[in-house]
């Protein structure tokens, strides 16, 4: 009784706080606070608020509370105070996550600002603009691009006597290099990581063959498609082109210094173009990058990551502008480089290209310039449940690389399985 | 004697022999309304915790656990879907059958390991030797550290493929498993990392073993037992309501497992869900997976589980639990 007593009048004290600024945002030059969330680490938190902080020079009545933290728990944060009523005004997704908050309406349905071009996104790369949209709605704008990417180890294949990789090669060519890097290595040095549980390798692989990981809010492949990408995969491992079960699962998780190219437990690894900087860090090695095997027309320009409004901020209007700011600006665009990937304005990449100085992002950005006139169609971004997919793939790709399950049967786990995520 | 002074205080609380004049004094209020406000005003802090932080949420969780509510749902998304979720956990999701299990496993061949060990090491510690209070000390250590991510970071370094367990078997000209790394190994590592951490219930048993009066000991040697029918006759007798104890608490804590494997498996519960521990479970299809509808239904088939699980603990006490004072009983 006692605790209710004094819990009500604050429930109600806090609720009628809130209503009290609903009316606002008419007046240009009324002071608007924004709060932005983002994750990364302390040179993106630099650059990203180095870039807010030329908007606020420009527009004196609008301020930014900032706040990132690292990849680990930023969307336990985020979910959190969304249930909570309080997203951030801005905040930072993938498209992981985009189709997941858009159709739960926790972001901002920023088409009517596309329509009237305050957020212009005109100079983008059709598919990249596209890719930011969730049942016709744009719930996110492309921060930057990349593209599935394949990083090697340079001069282990130098020292071995290997052949560079090349983009365009087949899988079974790809497989059969990496069976030729394990043997030259004199076993030490497998030729790929195993890509069986990574959903980006069977998404390109899938589309490489017509079909795509999502028709709609389903799967668009069968347990006989499963079964092959399982068995490409097995006679690979089989073969000794790839490290065993223990290694694999190492390499599994997504921390990028744990990837195998950078711990030397295998050749290759399976990642995005643009983080061959990031993996550079942490190995001496010079290391390469190329596109999946295959025909290239099954890669996409991906949405790296985005910037979404709160449905709930009270300064729509000025979300819009600051987003546009992000990737029409050229300063800003000079200032963010290509950290987070690709810049998404096509006039301003090659600006932004005659401003970089580190190797490995002049060829993350050479790579891109490279490949994007190939690139297929980009596909609707992933349905709301892809989390979870994910997550099942690599669970269950690790039962058949352990030997626990066979491709047929691991497939068809899959399937069922996932259909209880998606539904 | 002492035994019967120590059970003393405890007779009158028995239920059948409260006096009547208690009774009167119970119900009558008197002058005791005041008194009782000053209680509640003291009692205040901890009531509001409890509304506010246990009660209030534990409640919202069982009407969540009907729903299909989703971490980002606000109120007016969220549907009832009665007893759907229930349906699909026992019906339609091998997982959660792969968590019983998984948490079973641990927590049998844990706990009955871990409280071995505790006992006997309580055993060694109980003599009065030299510096035997660093041994404590020592033996305590593990267990302070034991909820920590640094320690099972350790630990799977420890067990990882190159790890310094396998360099340690190498030297013995052994090859190593791959442990952490490997389905068939890595729950193994993580009981052994819950065995390890036996301080706590080693602590308990010490103090136990200081209450069994030297007294029986010397009317068990006068009589002519071995050590080992004075550790079967006396101590483990005398020790028994302290043996329940730790029994029921690291059975909880047992079922309780989750900073170690969502350490170890990276979050995952992995590889092959071989470290699913049922919490780890909950935790990915409530946060990782936004189902926080599911996960509460999890949470309450979890919570009357362990429920069930110590009313049957309980219920067996009274066949091996000897008290003190058992003759009241």
């Amino acid at each position: 009784m006692a605790a209710t007593a004094v819990a009500l009048p604050l429930i109600f004290g806090a609720a009628a706080c809130g209503d009290s600024n609903d009316d606002a945002g008419t007046d240009p030059n009324e002071k608007v606070e924004l709060s932005v969330f983002w994750w990364g680490d302390d040179s993106r938190a630099e650059t990203t608020k180095k870039v807010l902080d030329a908007y606020t020079a420009a527009h004196p009545n609008v301020t930014f509370v900032t706040t990132f933290q690292g990849n680990q728990g930023y969307l336990d944060k985020l979910s959190t105070q969304a249930a909570g009523g309080n997203a951030p005004d801005i905040f930072q997704l993938d498209d992981n996550m985009l189709s997941e908050l858009a159709e739960r309406k926790v972001t901002l349905d920023l088409t009517p600002y596309v329509e009237d071009k305050t957020l212009d996104l005109s100079k983008f790369p059709e598919s990249l603009a596209k890719y930011g949209v969730v049942d016709g709605e744009q719930a996110g704008v492309a921060l930057a691009e990349n593209t599935p990417g394949l990083i090697y180890n340079k001069s282990k294949l130098k020292e071995f006597g290997v052949a560079e990789p090349t983009t365009g090669m087949t899988w079974e060519a790809f497989i059969t290099w990496a069976k030729e890097v394990s043997t030259k290595s004199g076993g030490k040095m497998p030729g790929t990581m195993d890509p069986s549980a990574d959903y980006k390798a069977l998404w390109v692989w899938l589309r490489q063959q017509g079909k795509e990981f999502y028709n709609g809010k389903e799967l668009g492949f069968t347990a006989e498609d499963l079964t092959r990408w399982f068995e490409l995969w097995k006679g690979a491992r089989d073969s000794g082109a790839t490290p065993t079960a223990d290694v694999i699962h190492e390499g599994n998780s997504s921390d990028a210094s744990k990837q195998l190219v950078v711990t030397g437990k295998a050749a290759t690894s399976w990642v995005w173009s643009n983080q061959l900087a990031a993996l550079s860090k942490n190995t001496k090695d010079e290391l390469g990058l190329m596109a999946y095997p295959g025909d290239p027309s099954g890669q996409w320009a991906r949405a790296s990551m985005y910037w979404s409004g709160s449905s709930k901020t009270k300064y729509p209007d000025v979300v819009a502008d600051v987003i546009n700011y992000f990737v029409n600006d050229a300063t800003a665009a000079k200032t963010l480089g290509i950290e987070r990937g690709i810049t998404p304005n096509l006039d301003l990449r090659k600006e932004v290209e005659a401003t970089l100085t580190d190797a490995n992002q002049k060829t993350s950005l050479a790579f891109e310039t490279e490949i994007t006139p190939k690139f297929g169609a980009a596909p609707t971004p992933p349905p709301k449940g892809h989390a979870a997919v994910r997550t099942l793939l690599v669970s269950i790709a690790e039962s058949v690389q352990y030997g626990k399950a066979t491709p047929a049967q691991a497939a068809q786990d899959f399937l069922t399985q996932a259909a209880g995520k998606l539904g | 004697m002492a035994l019967t002074t120590a059970s003393a205080p405890v007779v009158p609380e028995q239920p059948g022999r409260r006096s009547p004049a208690a009774h009167k004094r119970r119900g009558s209020g008197g002058g005791r309304g005041r008194q009782g406000v000053a209680g509640y005003v003291f009692l205040s802090p901890w009531l509001l915790g409890l509304m506010g932080i246990t009660a209030i949420p534990m409640l919202l969780s069982l009407y969540l656990s009907f729903t299909d509510y989703s971490v980002f749902s606000t109120w007016e998304d969220v549907q009832w879907i009665g007893l759907e979720n229930y349906q699909e956990m026992f019906t339609g999701d091998p997982q959660f059958y792969r968590a019983v299990t998984v948490t079973l496993v641990y927590a049998l061949v844990m706990v009955p390991l871990k409280l071995a060990a505790a006992l006997a090491v309580a055993l060694l510690l109980n003599r009065a030797w030299r510096g035997v209070g660093l041994f404590r000390g020592l033996f305590y250590l593990p267990s302070l550290l034991g909820g920590s991510v640094a320690l099972a970071l350790v630990w799977s370094a420890l067990f990882a493929g190159d790890g310094a367990v396998n360099e340690f078997l190498a030297f013995f000209g052994i090859t190593g498993q791959a442990w952490v790394n490997d389905p068939d190994y890595a729950l193994g590592t993580l009981i052994i990392l819950g065995i390890w951490q036996f301080g706590a219930p080693m602590v308990i048993f010490l103090a136990g073993l200081k209450q069994v009066p030297v007294e029986l000991y010397e009317a068990a040697s006068v009589d002519g037992a071995s050590p080992w029918r004075q550790f079967w006759h006396v101590t483990m007798p005398m020790l028994s309501p302290v043996i329940f104890f730790n029994l029921v608490l690291e059975t909880i804590r047992g079922f309780q497992g989750f900073t170690s494997a969502f350490v170890i498996s990276n979050g995952t519960g992995g590889p092959v869900d071989s470290t699913l521990l049922y919490t780890l479970y909950l935790y990915k299809r409530g946060f990782a997976e936004f189902e926080m509808g599911y996960a509460s239904a999890l949470a309450w088939v979890f919570l009357l589980a362990i429920g069930v699980l110590t009313v049957v603990l309980f219920s067996t006490g009274r066949f091996w639990v000897h008290y003190a004072d058992g003759e009241d009983r």
